[in-house]
This record gives C-alpha cells, sequence and structure tokens, in this order.
C-alpha cells in the first residue's frame, strides 16, 4: 500500500515538475478555458449585411425592405438598382445577400396574384445562408398572411374565421435544450470534453516518455507494475478532480451557457472518461517514446476526433465502418455522454451505453500499458532514457 | 563523408542534407506525409456522404385520422426527415431523444381533423433537438417544409368549400413567395463547406508544428545553428535548402487532397488554378516560417512544438467557417485575422466554390504574401541577431569549434 503511496505522491510531484507535463496539464488547460471559446461568445450571428435591388419603388415594396432590415438577423447595407451590380458587392465580400424585388411588386399584389420575390444568399456559409433565408422568408410569410387575411374579409368571409382559412394548421416548432439555437451553447459543451481528452492524454504521454529525474532512486525498491499503473491514476484522477469540474460546470456557468443537469451524475461519469484518456495516454507513451513525438503526433488530432464523435455531423450519416472505429477513442463516447447528462438533464441510465464504453477502454487500454511495463521492466537491464539531444 | 575542403557550402548541400535526413528518418517523413493524409482520409470518409438525409424523428399521433396520417406520410417523405418509430406519449418521446435515437418529436394532437374543419386552428408542434445543431435544424427543416404542404392542402378545400373558384384559391394562398437561391453551394453540401475547409486546417497545424521541430534539430544549439550556417555558405540559402524539402512534401500533400476533393467530390472550380496554386504556396511558406521562428524563438524544440500546438490547434473556430468572423468579438477577430489559414481558406473558397473575379481576389493573396515575407523578415533577423550575440561571446573564448557532422 505504501509503494501505492509513494507511486502516487511520485507522480503527482512529476505533474507539477515535468515542465511540458505541467505546460499541457495546467497552463494549456488555463490557456484554453479563456482562449478556446472566444469565436463563440456572441451566440449568434446579428445583422448579417445584406443588399436590396427595389425594381418596383413603391410603399409596398419599401415596407417589405424596411420589415426585413428591422428584423434582428439581417441588416440592409446596401440599396442598389441593378442584379449585376449586387453580385459584385457580394464577391467583395460586403454583402451576404441580395434580395431582389421585382417590378409591379405592388401591382400584382393588390391585384391578388402571387407576386414573388427572389433572394440569393451566400451558402458559402451556411449559418449566414441560414439567417439571411430564415430573417426573409418569415417576413414574406408575415406579410403574406396579411395581405390575405384582408383580402378575405375584403371578399366577404367572416373576420373571426379569415385566419383560420389563412393557417388552417399552425405549426409550432419547439427547439429543446439549446432553445436559443445558440452556437456557443452548441459547441462549448462538446468542446471542452475534447480539450480535457486533449490535454490529458498529451500529458500523460509526456510523462511517459519523459525520463526519470532520479534513476538512482528507482533501482532500490522498484513497486510491481500493477502499482505503478494504480497509482499514477490516482494522480491523473486528483488532478482531474479540479480540472474537470471547473471545464464542465464553472466554465459553462461563466460564458453562461445553460446546464439542466446535476453533478452528480457528471462526476460519476467523469471517472471512467479519466481513466481510459489516461490509459491511453500510457500507450501512446509506449508507442511513441519520446516526448517530442508524442506532441508532434497528437498535435493535430483535435479537429479529426471532434468530426468523428458524431456531435456537430450527425452519426447517422458516418459511414458504419468509421463509427465502429471512432468509439475506440474516448471522446466519442464522453462527448456524447457528458452532453447529454450536462445539457439535456439525461439520468445516468440515459448514458448506459456509454458509461461501459468507457469503463471498456479504461481496462483494455490500462491492460495494454501493464503488458507494456511488464515486458519493459523485465529483464535487468536499465532502460535507456534515449533523448533527443545526443552528446555532442 | 566528403572531406571538409571539397565540401561546397550553398543552398544545394543544405537541401540535399535535409533530404538524406528524410530518407533516414521514417518517423519525420511519416509525420509531414502520412500522418496528414491519413487525417485528411478520416475526414474525408466521415463527410463522404455529404448531405445527412433521413435523420430519424418520432411521432406522436393522438388523432390517429386520415389527416394525421397523411401529414405523418409528408413528413416521412420529405429528404431531410424520416419517421423512425411511434411513440406512446410525450415522456416515452422525451427519452428517446435523450437516448439519442430520434432527433425530434412530431405531436399531432387529439382532434387534429375535425378542429381544422372547424376552423379551430389546432395547433401541430415538433420538438427538436437543437444542441446538436446541426441535426435539430435539419430535421426542423424536413417538418416545415411538409407540414405547410399539408396545411396548404386543407386552406385550398376550405376556399373551394366557401366557393372560390379553384385557380383564385390557388395563387391566394402564398401572396409572397420566396424564390430562395443558395448562392456557390445549391445543393448545401457539406463536403464542399465544411471538409474542404477542415484539411487546410489540419495541415496548418501539421506544418507549424513539424517546422518547428525540423528547423529545431538544426538550431536548438547555437552550435548546431553556425553549423547550419556554415553548410549553406549563409544564413538565407541555408534556410531555403532547409525548408524547401518540406514545401515541396507539404505541397504534395495538398496537391493529392485537393486531387480528392476536385475530382473525387466533385468540387467546383469556379475561379482560377493558378491564384489557388500561388494561394496554396503561399499558405505553406507562411506556415513553416511561422514554424521556424517558433524554433528560433523557444528552446528546447519540445516547448517550441508545444507553443505551434497551442497556436495553431484550436485555429479553426477563429477561421470563421463554422461560425463566421462577422459574428465574433473583437479578440477573435483580430486573432483570426493574423493567421494564414484563415486568408487561405478565403482565397480557396473564393477560387473554388465563389469563383470571385480576378480583380475582387486580391485582397486574401497579398496579405498570405505579406505573412511570408514579414515571417521569413523576422526568421532571418532572429537567426542573424542569435549569430552576432555567440559572436560576442565566442570572441571572450579562443578556438572556433570545428565543423561536426551533425549528429541526428
Amino acid at each position: 500500500m505504501s509503494g501505492l503511496l509513494g507511486v502516487f505522491r511520485d507522480e503527482l510531484h512529476r505533474i507539477f515538475t515535468v515542465k511540458p507535463a505541467f505546460s499541457v496539464l495546467v497552463l494549456g488547460a488555463i490557456f484554453y478555458a479563456f482562449f478556446y471559446p472566444q469565436p463563440y461568445l456572441n451566440e449568434a450571428l446579428r445583422d448579417v449585411p445584406i443588399a436590396v435591388v427595389d425594381r418596383d419603388g413603391t410603399q409596398s415594396s419599401r415596407d417589405l425592405a424596411r420589415r426585413v432590415d428591422a428584423t434582428p438577423d439581417v441588416a440592409i447595407v446596401r440599396q442598389l438598382p441593378d442584379l449585376a451590380s449586387a453580385e459584385r458587392e457580394v464577391y467583395a465580400r460586403r454583402v451576404d445577400g441580395i434580395l431582389v424585388i421585382p417590378q409591379f411588386f405592388e401591382r400584382e399584389l393588390l391585384h391578388g396574384r402571387p407576386s414573388p420575390v427572389a433572394l440569393y444568399a451566400d451558402a458559402s456559409y451556411f449559418l449566414i445562408y441560414q439567417r439571411v433565408a430564415g430573417a426573409v422568408a418569415a417576413v414574406a410569410r408575415t406579410i403574406g398572411v396579411e395581405v390575405e387575411t384582408a383580402r378575405l374579409i375584403g371578399i366577404g368571409v367572416d373576420p373571426a374565421l379569415a385566419p383560420a382559412a389563412t393557417d388552417p394548421l399552425r405549426l409550432t416548432a419547439v427547439p429543446v435544450f439549446n432553445p436559443e439555437g445558440g452556437y456557443a451553447t452548441y459547441v462549448l459543451p462538446a468542446a471542452f470534453v475534447l480539450l480535457l481528452q486533449q490535454t490529458l492524454l498529451m500529458g500523460v504521454a509526456l510523462l511517459g516518455t519523459w525520463p526519470d529525474a532520479n534513476p538512482a532512486e528507482r533501482g532500490r525498491s522498484r513497486p510491481r507494475p500493477v502499482t505503478v499503473i494504480a497509482g499514477k491514476l490516482l494522480a491523473y484522477l486528483a488532478l482531474q478532480a479540479i480540472i474537470l469540474p471547473v471545464y464542465l460546470i464553472v466554465l459553462p456557468y461563466v460564458y453562461g451557457v445553460p446546464r439542466l443537469g446535476d453533478v452528480v451524475p457528471i462526476l460519476v461519469f467523469a471517472v471512467p472518461f479519466v481513466l481510459s484518456v489516461a490509459g491511453l495516454g500510457f500507450v501512446v507513451a509506449g508507442i511513441f517514446r519520446k516526448p517530442v513525438r508524442v506532441s508532434l503526433v497528437l498535435a493535430a488530432a483535435g479537429l479529426p476526433l471532434f468530426m468523428i464523435a458524431g456531435f456537430s455531423w450527425p452519426s447517422e450519416a458516418i459511414p458504419p465502418v468509421i463509427r465502429m472505429v471512432s468509439y475506440l477513442v474516448p471522446s466519442t463516447s464522453a462527448i456524447n455522454g457528458f452532453v447529454k447528462l450536462s445539457q439535456l438533464g439525461a439520468p445516468l441510465s440515459a448514458v448506459q451505453p456509454q458509461f461501459f464504453t468507457l469503463w471498456a477502454l479504461a481496462f483494455l487500454y490500462n491492460l495494454i500499458a501493464l503488458l507494456q511495463l511488464i515486458r519493459e521492466t523485465r529483464p535487468p537491464s536499465p532502460v535507456v532514457a534515449d533523448r533527443v539531444l545526443p552528446a555532442a | 563523408m566528403l572531406a571538409r575542403s571539397r565540401i561546397r557550402p550553398g543552398f544545394w548541400l543544405v537541401f540535399w542534407r535535409e533530404v538524406g535526413w528524410l530518407r533516414r528518418r521514417p518517423f519525420l517523413l511519416g509525420l509531414t506525409t502520412i500522418v496528414p493524409l491519413a487525417q485528411m482520409a478520416l475526414l474525408a470518409a466521415v463527410f463522404s456522404a455529404g448531405l445527412a438525409t433521413r435523420l430519424p424523428i418520432g411521432v406522436l399521433d393522438l388523432d390517429g385520422s386520415d389527416l394525421s396520417r397523411s401529414i405523418v406520410r409528408m413528413v416521412d417523405a420529405t429528404p431531410d426527415s424520416a419517421v423512425a418509430m411511434r411513440v406512446g406519449d410525450l415522456a416515452e418521446g422525451r427519452n428517446l431523444i435523450l437516448s439519442g435515437k430520434i432527433h425530434g418529436l412530431l405531436m399531432l394532437p387529439r382532434d387534429l381533423q375535425r378542429d381544422v374543419f372547424a376552423a379551430r386552428r389546432p395547433e401541430v408542434v415538433f420538438f427538436y433537438n437543437t444542441q446538436t445543431l446541426t441535426t435539430g435544424n435539419l430535421t426542423a427543416r424536413g417538418v416545415n417544409a411538409a407540414v405547410p404542404t399539408a396545411s396548404a392542402g386543407i386552406r385550398l378545400s376550405l376556399r373551394s368549400a366557401q366557393g372560390q373558384p379553384l385557380e383564385m384559391a390557388q395563387t391566394d394562398l402564398q401572396p409572397i413567395p420566396v424564390q430562395t437561391n443558395a448562392l456557390f453551394n445549391p445543393t448545401l453540401n457539406y463536403v464542399f463547406f465544411l471538409l474542404a475547409a477542415l484539411i487546410p486546417s489540419v495541415l496548418q497545424v501539421v506544418m507549424v508544428t513539424t517546422s518547428a521541430y525540423s528547423v529545431g534539430l538544426d538550431v536548438e544549439t547555437n552550435h548546431r545553428l553556425r553549423i547550419l550556417r556554415r553548410l549553406g555558405g549563409g544564413i538565407l540559402p541555408a534556410m531555403a535548402g532547409k525548408i524547401l524539402p518540406y514545401t515541396i512534401l507539404f505541397l504534395l500533400v495538398l496537391g493529392l487532397s485537393d486531387v480528392l476533393m476536385f475530382t473525387g467530390f466533385g468540387l467546383p472550380q469556379r475561379g482560377h488554378s493558378l491564384l489557388l496554386i500561388v494561394a496554396g504556396l503561399l499558405f505553406i511558406l507562411a506556415c513553416q516560417f511561422l514554424g521556424a521562428l517558433l524554433a528560433l524563438l523557444l528552446k528546447p524544440t519540445v516547448s517550441a512544438v508545444s507553443i505551434g500546438t497551442l497556436l495553431t490547434a484550436p485555429a479553426f473556430g477563429f477561421m470563421g467557417i463554422g461560425f463566421p468572423r462577422l459574428g465574433m468579438n473583437a479578440f477573435s477577430h483580430i486573432y483570426g485575422a493574423l493567421l494564414p489559414g484563415t486568408w487561405y481558406l478565403t482565397a480557396r473558397i473564393d477560387q473554388t466554390v465563389r469563383g470571385t473575379p480576378i480583380d475582387l481576389s486580391w485582397k486574401p493573396l497579398l496579405i498570405l504574401l505579406a505573412f511570408t515575407v514579414g515571417l521569413a523578415g523576422l526568421v532571418a533577423w532572429r537567426a542573424e541577431s542569435i549569430r552576432l550575440a555567440a559572436d560576442r561571446n565566442s570572441r571572450l573564448r579562443t578556438a572556433p569549434q570545428p565543423l561536426a557532422e551533425v549528429p541526428s
């Protein structure tokens, strides 16, 4: 037992003294907490600039343009005479959409004929397209209902019945869990989980490849491999007992991301997450063996791992083979599970598949790490700590 | 090895030495080629479908009438959503959303049909999960398209029942139809939107970190920097020879990914290929010089690699693809403007899907050029100032160190 405690203490000490590991595990975690959320903090696009080409120039066409401009989503920043000049503005990235109101817009409307308008919205950025298309469609629909109701009353339909005739079946779409459709609320809970994984993974792998400070002490009474792994895992759990709640509970609060779930299930779910990521870190360290290699190999992995998690791109659309492989990475199950627990307020029972997958990964990776360690320690020959620096 | 007298220092000496290193170090070669290519292949596989279709939703049909059944059929028939299951009550639907089996729940109230024809305007409710924004919005799009179609049919029959001529009733249905055109990506294909931007973002991280590493191998100590300078016969030819082999490798990787995008996925190429290639080359050089500068500023090399990772790994959010830059706060806007990737992606979108006219295409290219020149200047200045400082120190010592073979 004292062996376990010794390993635990040593590893905790190393977390704070091995400079690259400290930079990633502690400084990196603090830096990302401030840095990463910045682009998304405004939550939604407001006042996306569009141009209007008003070929009608009547009361009705100006009213339509004014009401489009009045929505929070878009702002009319240019009045242009023709489509060609408006297109140039789109190419120059000064506007992101063009609303064309054709000639005789008002006349058609007054004559009771459909009076179409055309909208060209920049779909090279999907969020911009959604905003512009949604805003213009909503205004056109509202004006349309007003016009139609007035017309029905005009031809003698009972005013009480007219709304029913124009809109007999109301559709109310209720967004749940992120009712504002905010981008930070959407992306941050998942991104925080990925950041936790990437910093812990790299930190553990760096510690695993970093040569021990005092090899003389190692020779004396080396603890058994099981004790080494268990002691190190305890040290990482202790560290994450502080960092993880900050990331998943304090930071969402600071950034105004609503959290529906209780704290306890989140913490229970975090245990296999930390153990599996740390286990994967041991395995990565065993494969690459040098700190600089670990940093290089893991550097660009975050983005692809986020995309295979089935969060920002529906998992139904990911090829089944990739989906199977993706379960080998803790983040796939962890993002899913943590988001459900904290954002959807799901009980632990709803994340059972993810919970068990993480436990399975934790056992698998730590078992591999154990075998690596046993193979390494069996021969009495000292493990050569081949640093990058040769003697000059 | 050649005797010292026969070595002719210069650009090519450093260049061929670097090529030799790459051949003898499979890790470095793999890092610059296989790692980014594997990550690109993975991303390409994830987004290979391009469009997410038939996303599962649940239906709670409390009416069970002809009308409610026809609404369910119409919702199922839209490309975006598929009715995966029927649920007995709201609690069951909620649990299914929590478990992730469905992304939305369509609730058709009791007496829907009777109330519609009695003009009581009943309410159909669609609950959808916007915690997963993309998926939630796609299912909502499907339902939003289907229900008004059903509603239009009802309005038509209501009007006909009131004695309006059919043609007139039909035109009345939507007084102001909006013909929406999705410019540049009419099918809203995620391959052209997201995948096309993700690949350069991954490459940016790889280029900055591996450049920091490979340059770091030669500049980690002043001694080795001096060797590099002597081999190149000056710091500029030495740096050029050092960097060029990787420029060629990265161009091949970027070219290969573009071949996949253009021929495999059919990414439209409406702009000018020459501008796209120039932008790619400047992007690669800017990232390489950024990595080289980090290696010159930060010792040991592993710190330079870490800082390179710190700066570029979270860069995707700042480059304004998912959440556009026009919605960002001032800090993010400025930080995004300092990333080469932001301007490469701008130039790339201009020259692929948008087909921007040449006279409006220059801004991102000029910014990339400014980055490249500026970073190259900083690299040269930093290397030179290290040499001057080292010279001052070595004057205190006696003999200069002999030209040694660089250890690996």
